[in-house]
């Protein structure tokens, strides 16, 4: 391994909208610096997860040490730490923000800046970080680099006169992006003589090695013989190994200050190691920690459940297994009358949800029902005391509770100002309060709102997408709790009420929403042998029904010269099909019920 | 031990053209495939050769007691080519007295004097391909005869039968035909009754992938009748025929007394049956074995099972029965349905097994008793008539899910 003075080493990472190429410049910079053989090149090799490379989206930080030979002839070491990409993950972001000290702002040249980067622009801004813009794109035919420059001067107040233009396609300004990585980012701060603090900016789980804590050494050092204590969860650790990633794991005997590098230390899960954390040495820590630690907070909680109770302890096994890897990721039993025994988890926000779902059924072979999201309400009760609610169908009746309150966000939406009309209705219909609006370039706006986070959870950002081809992009974080007049509301079907399809909506919409959701209901509970009625209601108050109809006529009659084998085939896909539905009272409900109060606006 | 089949189902793949509901496996020869020196001929020619040699390698077993030529249209064959099929079977497994020997027979692809021919070799029921009595519903469906040729063929059929030269015979219609409502089809079965068949054979249409028909369903153009009007018209039938002395012996089979198809019966009851052709399925001991359906595919594997089939004896003892959730598939399709018990020790259940594993498959079937689509008298098991036939995959939906969550070997 290069062991290059303190001055040579440079930390940064790329700021990128989804899209907008952050994943091919990365693996363009691997190969051009020659840290990663085009024979072994994968595409995307930073994005290594399959859900990532399906979805084209970071989840999971990863870093890469690159040696590269500037104009001046000395070598110098460039650590790329890669950022996730999405809102649910902003905490992550802006601790690998912290890690270095400049970034890449990738933006696509034909497309110009979106909501999430602006983001993740002013977290950099905040920690001081080095800017170098990039165009990225500007082999395509819509590329206007020059636009785009006056954009980034506008919006963010960049300078952009150095900005680069480059194609991650072809290759083209990679080079140039190398050597401004050298002249134009400082050099870490040389903390050596300092006690040691490293800062952990990432952790996945090993099954033979333990909890992978990837971390930036802010001051001091850390060799391969020191014990290291976790000063947020206090747990001290002999070291396994140190080492850096080439992108690969190599091992090394000591890190110091300014240098990005790894530690295994059969630390049981990364809940144990979370990001954000400081490491400091057992016999000489340090007096303080790094700012800016906190704890997951879930947002958005789910029912899971089997659709085959046998599977009820497959399903703890796997979340157990799962929590090893993925700090955010809480859950507790839950039982109801209606779906048997389950979980409910609660997430970082929607897109996190749909990954853990995902990861059950795919790496863990579980068939579940996931019921619609959920937020948490605070809900003050008569006698004073205050209880969170994260599953709607505990939420306490009417006569014993005093107020609720709900989350909110201040979100930030940008589109080109075609859409405005379109947008500001999506928000007003989703109880949004409008903030304000600015124009950062001619024809595209900023709108803000302080909008329920509730309403966010639900299709909002398909919505927001499909209403604007596209165009549109978002950003919020959480602002804090406000009181509504907000009810509960059951569904009920075949007179019996089904806790997962209980939801909290606001008052003014209850009516609305019930006659929607039985209606959608109706669409996705497929017939049975006998009527079937579908009920909303508000407390013992019926505020729409529908019935399902009876089946009438299901036979396939022919089976020409005995030969059935096609029916049975025909027959036994339909009988796996209701496998995967949950039976409830007498009647066999499918997935895509329990999630039909997100589908209500679809039509 | 399972007893030798008594049954044989010879498939002669033969047609004009393709119909648009058709995915059976079948060769179209084109409108002059019965003319002299058509290309048709030769085709015809080389296919009964591979059928008379798949009959003679095969294993030798006990005298047949109904036998069916189906297709296709096995009336694109001449008097003579049935013949030496009949005569090539009867010398291999010898023939019962009093066998059913049928054959289908389609509409204007043959006149009076060939019935009479098909009689002189031996057969004694025909099965007519009438599909429906409506010119432009003909049409639409592709089939190659018009109304009046129907009529008329059932006229032979029938005169023929009324002199006593034919045991019985069958009319085919198929129910729910795109454009088709109630008033229209209860005219269809008038007429049908009119012609005084004594055995109806009444199919759904199934719509299959990779037919005319499935195509326009994909795409949404094809205008069959709804759930509800379905359900009305498979009322109506039920208590239409019904009320002119036929009786329901099987899902889509109603016949006047004593005119129930024997060979339709194999099928449903478990019992083995042989059969010969590109495309067939046959089920000797109970396990099915289909075909190639393509002609190559068939010569190829005629060729290949040769040796094979010829050191097969008639002993059964490697051969599996038919598995119990096809018994209990099929055996519900009849009438007097399934005998729970029965079925279950004859694929070696003991008495525990059966009583655990019928309790469990009363809960998967809670529904269906409770609504009285499926009935239950004296350990049989079977669909009320109309409203459980008409809804019985649902009741072999639970059937199977049932199967699926048992714990067998």
């Amino acid at each position: 391994m290069t062991n290059v003075p303190i001055s040579r080493l440079r930390n940064f990472c790329i700021i990128a909208h989804i899209d907008h190429g952050k994943s091919t410049l990365a693996d363009r910079l691997l190969q051009d610096t020659g840290t990663v053989s085009s024979r072994d090149m994968q595409e995307q090799f930073l994005d290594n997860m399959d859900l990532e490379r399906e979805r084209g989206i970071t989840i999971k930080l990863q870093a890469a040490r690159m040696n590269y030979k500037a104009d001046d002839g000395e070598e110098y070491v460039l650590n790329l730490i890669d950022t996730p990409g999405h809102v649910d993950f902003s905490y992550e972001v802006s601790r690998s923000l912290q890690a270095c000290e400049g970034a890449l702002l990738v933006v696509d040249a034909s497309q110009g800046v979106e909501a999430q980067t602006l983001a993740n622009v002013y977290l950099a801004l905040e920690n001081d970080l080095e800017i170098i813009p990039v165009l990225n794109k500007v082999d395509l035919p819509g590329a206007d680099p020059e636009k785009i420059k006056n954009e980034i001067e506008s919006i963010i107040g960049l300078d952009t006169s150095k900005a680069i233009s480059c194609s991650a396609k072809t290759g083209v300004g990679i080079p140039e992006i190398l050597q401004a990585v050298v002249d134009r980012i400082p050099s870490p701060a040389d903390n050596a003589d300092q006690a040691t603090k490293a800062l952990i900016f990432d952790s996945y789980y090993d099954p033979y090695r333990g909890v992978i804590v990837y971390f930036r050494i802010m001051s001091g050092g850390i060799s391969k013989k020191d014990k290291v204590l976790l000063m947020a969860s206090k747990k001290s650790y002999e070291l396994d190994e140190i080492g850096v990633m080439a992108p690969d794991q190599v091992k090394v005997n000591s890190l110091h200050a300014g240098e990005v590098g790894y530690l295994a230390a059969s630390i049981k899960a990364v809940a144990d190691a979370r990001v954000g954390d400081t490491i400091t040495l057992q016999d000489r820590p340090a007096e303080e920690a790094l700012p800016g630690y906190t704890e997951a907070k879930p947002m958005v909680f789910c029912g899971l459940f089997p659709t085959d109770a046998d599977q009820y302890p497959d399903l703890r096994e796997a979340l157990d297994k799962l929590q090893l890897s993925d700090a955010a990721l809480k859950y507790e039993p839950e039982t109801s009358s209606a779906m048997g025994f389950g979980f409910r988890c609660g997430f970082l926000g929607l897109l996190h949800m749909e990954i853990v779902q995902e990861r059950l059924e795919r790496e863990y072979d579980l068939d579940l029902i996931v019921t619609a999201p959920s937020v948490i309400y605070k809900v003050k009760m008569i006698n004073g005391e205050v209880v969170m609610i994260d599953n709607p169908a505990t939420l306490p009746d009417p006569q014993k509770r005093e107020t609720i309150e709900e989350p909110y966000v201040r979100m930030e939406i940008y589109a080109p100002n075609d859409y405005n009309g379109t947008l500001m209705g999506l928000c007003q219909d989703r109880r949004g309060d409008f903030i304000d609006m600015k124009y950062i370039t001619t024809d595209r706006v900023t709108l803000i709102y302080e909008i329920p986070l509730a309403e966010v959870v639900t299709d909002f950002f398909d919505q927001m997408k499909s209403r604007t081809k596209g165009y549109a992009s978002m950003e919020y974080h959480l602002i804090g709790y406000r009181e509504n007049d907000l009810v509960r509301l059951d569904v009920l079907i075949n007179s019996e009420r089904a806790d997962p399809l209980t939801t909290i909506v606001h008052k003014d919409n209850a009516y609305g929403v019930g006659k929607g959701l039985v209606e959608k209901l109706k669409e996705l509970i497929p017939k049975q042998q006998f009527k079937i009625p579908l009920q909303a209601s508000i407390g013992s108050r019926i505020i729409a029904s529908e019935g399902i109809s009876a089946l009438r006529k299901d036979v396939l009659s022919k089976c020409y010269g005995g030969d059935i084998s096609r029916k049975k085939k025909l027959l036994k896909k339909q009988a796996k099909g209701k496998k995967r539905m949950k039976s409830m009272g007498k009647v066999d409900v499918p997935q895509e019920a329990f999630m039909a109060v997100l589908k209500l606006n679809n039509d | 031990m399972i007893a030798p089949p008594r049954s044989a189902y010879l498939h002669i793949p033969f047609c004009h053209k393709r119909c648009f509901y058709c995915d059976f496996s079948i060769i179209p020869l084109g409108d002059s495939a019965q003319a002299p020196g058509s290309p048709g001929i030769t085709s015809i020619a080389s296919y009964l050769d591979l059928l008379h040699r798949e009959i003679s390698i095969a294993p030798k077993g006990p005298a047949l007691s109904t036998i069916y030529l189906g297709g296709g249209t096995p009336s694109l064959l001449k008097k003579n080519e049935v013949g030496d099929l009949l005569k090539n079977l009867q010398r291999k497994f010898g023939f019962q007295d009093g066998a059913e020997i049928s054959m289908e027979v389609d509409p204007a692809t043959f006149f009076e004097n060939d019935l009479k021919g098909y009689i002189e070799i031996g057969i004694n029921r025909f099965s007519l391909g009438g599909q429906s009595f409506d010119d432009s519903t003909l049409a639409s469906i592709g089939r190659k005869h018009n109304r009046s040729q129907l009529i008329e063929a059932c006229n032979w059929v029938n005169n023929l039968f009324k002199k006593g030269m034919l045991r019985s015979w069958s009319l085919d219609l198929i129910q729910n035909l795109p454009g088709l409502n109630l008033s229209k089809w209860l005219n269809e079965l008038e007429q049908a009754v009119q012609t005084e068949a004594p055995h109806l054979s009444i199919y759904d249409l199934t719509i299959e992938p990779d037919t005319v028909f499935g195509r326009r369903h994909e795409k949404g153009k094809l205008n069959i009748p709804i759930e509800s009007e379905a359900q009305k018209i498979d009322l109506e039938t039920n208590r239409f025929l019904i009320s002119k002395g036929f009786s329901r012996y099987e899902i889509s089979s109603y016949s006047l007394p004593g005119h129930a198809s024997r060979h339709n019966r194999v099928y449903w009851s478990g019992s083995g049956w042989w059969a010969f052709g590109m495309g067939a399925t046959s089920a000797p001991w109970g396990e099915r074995f289909s075909r190639p359906r393509t002609i190559a595919g068939y010569k190829k594997w005629i060729d290949e099972q040769k040796s094979q089939l010829l050191e097969k004896t008639l002993s059964n003892d490697k051969s599996k029965p038919m598995p119990l959730d096809e018994l209990l598939m099929i055996g519900l399709r009849r009438r007097e349905g399934i005998h729970f018990e029965e079925l279950a020790k004859n694929v070696g259940w003991t008495q525990k097994e059966c009583d655990k594993n019928l309790e469990l498959l009363e809960k998967f079937w809670l529904n269906s008793l409770n609504e009285g689509t499926l009935l239950r008298n004296n350990g049989r098991y079977f669909l009320s008539n109309p409203k459980g036939m008409q809804i019985s995959n649902q009741v072999l939906i639970q059937m199977f899910l049932w199967w699926d969550s048992l714990d067998l070997d």
